[in-house]
């Protein structure tokens, strides 16, 4: 009887709970450093950064921290500066992004003695 | 059932409010009258805090006790009653050793071990603490009778008898009085409780002034001149009343005469002040100039047709501010693993900076000069033999006190030679002056500048190091630094069986290669050791590599022993080539390869065993390498989280870490390796940063001229190399450091 008396409502049948994934983490990772975001977009920055040299050393290196910042912030934007600095210099201990890095200074290698 | 159920078992209640009534008590006169059979209930109580509080693991009695003022007013008054000639009443003297052996174990130190910790620890802990704490007030402050000096009477007739003829008895007579000293001294309020009965009772300072009062300095300075002869097991204890005196004074202030110690303090107080005054210079300027409802809202044009939203009158200040107001907004932290446990009780207890006031100050300079005289050697090297064949009372907390004391000591005793030849300088202006007063000789350290104790200090930094004993390994290097700068005033002082002395030791202590290795390996590795440790470690570094600098200078010929591997000739080239080809550093040039880097070491341990053995052998110190060692990251690094603490720090150390980079960048010529974009952040932001270094301090023209040519060659790099503007992300390997100064690749063996 008291089962019938519940019954109506439907409070005794087992609703199954379905669990979803947690959406993933967005990482600062290896991808994202090397997508057209990253690196790459650095690189774009830096051929428009002006050093004006002697004598600006401080007005130069803000101009210079402001790029990184500007950068990171469009790259990783929850993550604040001084966080998200620590976290691409940890990618580059990993071995693929170590190959990379030497690629990118062979790349500047001949430029440099062509400067020369 | 209305009232909270007692805490303690209520018979063991009722047992020890009745042994504590029986002892005795005050007649119509106010004099102390003891009870019938006070030396049974004294001998009960005790057997009732063995039986029942140690066997039982439990601390009910202890807080019965606490709670029946047996100390105030029974035990007290009783040793009050025993007079000075009255020392051979034998009964008199039995109660009296009765009644400290029932307050050596009351005023023993509380330790919470989480592993034989029980409920009752948790339950009676913290008021077991406090009253410890009126235990100390009661005990230094009594009126009626000097009771230290009591417990000095208590243990006389055993400290009589010559060490030989000693009994059991006797010997443990001696080690009560002294851990009862011991625990009367280490008693502190507890921590993170506010202490709310007048602080300066229970003070170092009345501590101090107690001691000498009462002439226990005059004990322990009997007992550490005769160490060895006389007392042979109470080393330790000696050393830890000692060590619970003066750890925590600052030995400069400690041997300021009046007039100097108050301009020392007027001119920390005018420094404070100033930087206060900046603090608040610095946010007035950058505060707000209206309500803080006035509504600003701005857009920031970020290029590429991006615009950022910000709020607030101070976006309008300049892009710095509005950069870092975007930055400050962010809430995400990146997820950091949490602490390993809880912190471990600081065995060593040491405490924050003690200041003393005058009284104190002038009773503790005397000791210490006395004990310097006449103690220090006997006592140290006593310990450090006790210490050396691990004998069975020794505890593993004496050797961080061992190697805080000797540090201690020797800097209060360049401090007291500084403070002699001011006074002889302003003396030979007055003839009036004291001719007594003659500059004491290194001599009176000499037992801690022998090879024993070098070969004992090594081996505690190796041993402390692999147990991770981060706090004792801190102690270890602060004492390694006191020695060094002991050795070089002694190499320094124009005496010339000094000079000879020191230029000995000097060259011992370089000549072990392994002790270069040593040092160089721990600053490498800091990860989370705390402040302290970092403090401990760079300072050592910068004395070691300033003293090693100026000695191999002076001696270009100087040998080391170094470990090395003899190779069989063929495979040597081989592994060389191997080595370079895998892109690991060998060493610089050709004709040193047969003296690999510890890198390479390691890393073709493939075809090990049959072309490689280790031998030790002779070969020239070459500074210049030596001190290459120190450009690596890690070591780099390291110094950079020292230098955060820019706005804490003191200007000794910031100089020590100006110094540093300015090796880095100028004498070794390896700027790159600060080419990192949170190093240029830091430079930057001490200079110009939105809390930037005071102007006025005499640090900041140095630091300021430091950046500037930092970060000139940064930006000249930069052009040069517009590589450089990728790897400014990432720590660098040697060899692209290499690259990057100078632009070519490091030659190696293999490619020539």
């Amino acid at each position: 009887s008291k089962e019938s008396a519940t019954e109506g409502l439907g409070i005794d049948k087992e609703v199954e709970v379905k669990k979803r994934a947690r959406e993933p983490r967005v990482k600062l990772d290896e991808a994202r450093l090397l997508s057209d975001q990253g690196i790459p977009a650095l690189r774009k920055r830096a051929r428009v950064l002006k050093i004006k040299g002697k004598g600006h050393e401080f007005s130069d290196t803000y101009r210079l921290l402001s790029m990184y910042q500007l950068w990171l912030d469009d790259l990783f934007p929850k993550a604040r500066f001084a966080d998200a600095l620590a976290m691409v210099e940890k990618e580059g201990h990993k071995t693929s992004m170590h190959k990379m890095r030497t690629e990118w200074i062979n790349e500047s290698k001949p430029r440099d003695i062509m400067a020369e | 059932n209305e009232a909270p159920a007692d805490v303690v078992h209520p018979e063991v209640r009722a047992h020890i409010n009745s042994l504590v009534s029986a002892l005795g008590g005050f007649d119509e006169d106010g004099q102390y009258q003891l009870g019938d059979d006070a030396l049974e209930v004294l001998r009960d109580i005790k057997k009732w805090m063995r039986f029942y509080d140690q066997k039982l693991n439990r601390m009910d009695v202890a807080r019965c006790v606490s709670e029946t003022n047996l100390v105030n007013g029974d035990i007290l008054a009783i040793l009050a009653s025993w007079h000075e000639n009255a020392t051979l009443q034998r009964f008199r003297s039995r109660v009296a050793l009765a009644c400290y052996e029932l307050m050596t174990p009351l005023t023993w130190p509380l330790e919470k071990d989480a592993e034989t910790a029980t409920v009752n620890y948790y339950r009676h802990l913290p008021v077991l603490r406090l009253a410890q704490v009126g235990y100390k007030r009661a005990i230094i402050n009594y009126d009626g009778a000097q009771i230290l000096h009591t417990a000095i009477r208590v243990a006389l007739p055993s400290m009589a008898v010559p060490l030989g003829d000693r009994t059991l008895r006797d010997q443990g007579i001696i080690r009560l009085v002294l851990f009862f000293l011991r625990n009367i001294v280490m008693i502190e309020p507890p921590a993170g409780v506010k202490y709310d009965g007048d602080e300066s009772q229970i003070s170092r300072s009345a501590t101090i002034d107690a001691f000498s009062y009462q002439e226990i300095f005059l004990v322990l300075l009997t007992m550490a001149s005769n160490m060895g002869e006389d007392f042979r097991t109470e080393d330790s204890t000696v050393m830890e009343i000692i060590f619970h005196l003066v750890k925590g004074v600052d030995t400069a202030k400690l041997f300021m005469n009046e007039t100097q110690l108050s301009t020392a303090k007027a001119s920390e107080l005018t420094d404070m002040m100033k930087k206060e005054e900046a603090m608040i210079h610095a946010f007035n300027q950058n505060g707000p100039t209206r309500h803080s409802r006035f509504g600003t809202m701005v857009w920031v044009d970020r290029g590429e047709g991006k615009m950022s939203a910000l709020s607030g009158q101070d976006a309008l200040l300049s892009s710095a501010a509005r950069e870092q107001k975007m930055d400050n907004s962010k809430k995400y932290r990146p997820p950091r693993r949490g602490r390993k446990g809880p912190d471990k009780k600081d065995l060593v207890g040491l405490g924050a900076q003690i200041s003393l006031n005058a009284r104190a100050n002038g009773q503790l300079r005397k000791f210490v000069e006395e004990f310097l005289d006449a103690g220090f050697n006997p006592l140290f090297q006593h310990v450090r033999r006790s210490i050396d064949r691990e004998a069975p009372h020794i505890l593993h907390h004496h050797r961080a006190q061992f190697f805080y004391l000797v540090s201690w000591f020797l800097a209060a005793e360049r401090a007291r030679q500084k403070a002699q030849q001011s006074k002889l300088k302003s003396g030979q202006r007055k003839p009036a002056a004291n001719p007594a007063d003659e500059i004491t000789s290194f001599n009176l350290v000499a037992g801690v500048l022998n090879q024993e104790m070098f070969i004992f200090m090594g081996r505690a930094l190796d041993r402390s190091y692999n147990d991770k004993d981060w706090k004792e390994l801190s102690v270890v290097m602060r004492c390694f630094t006191q020695i060094l700068l002991t050795v070089q005033e002694m190499y320094e002082s124009g005496n010339e069986d000094d000079e000879e002395i020191a230029e000995n030791i000097l060259s011992r202590l370089f000549y072990e290669d392994t002790t270069h290795d040593a040092i160089a390996n721990i600053i490498k590795s800091y990860k989370d050791q705390g402040l302290d440790y970092l403090d401990a470690c760079t300072e050592l570094v910068h004395t070691y590599l300033r003293i090693l600098e100026a000695y191999s200078k002076q001696n270009v010929d100087l040998q080391v022993r170094s470990r090395q591997r003899t190779r069989k000739k063929k495979k040597a080239a081989k592994a060389a080539a191997n080595a370079a080809a895998a892109g690991i550093d060998a060493s610089a040039d050709g004709a040193e390869s047969l003296v690999p880097d510890a890198q390479a070491d390691d890393d073709d341990s493939a075809n090990d065993e049959e072309m490689a053995q280790k031998a030790s052998s002779e070969r020239k110190f070459d500074f210049k390498k030596f001190a290459n060692r120190f450009v690596s990251q890690g070591v780099v690094d390291t110094f950079v989280k020292f230098t955060a603490n820019y706005k804490d720090m003191t200007d000794d150390q910031l100089k020590r870490a100006h110094r540093y980079f300015y090796r880095v960048a100028f004498k070794q010529d390896m700027s790159v390796m600060l080419f990192r974009v949170d190093i240029i952040k830091l430079f930057y932001d001490m200079i110009k940063g939105t809390t930037p270094l005071d102007r006025h301090s005499s640090m900041y023209r140095e630091w300021e001229e430091l950046s500037k040519q930092i970060l000139r060659r940064c930006m000249k790099k930069i052009e040069d190399r517009p590589v450089l503007i990728i790897e400014m992300l990432f720590s660098k390997t040697p060899s692209t450091a290499h690259f990057l100064e100078y632009g070519f690749e490091k030659q190696t063996v293999s490619t020539t």
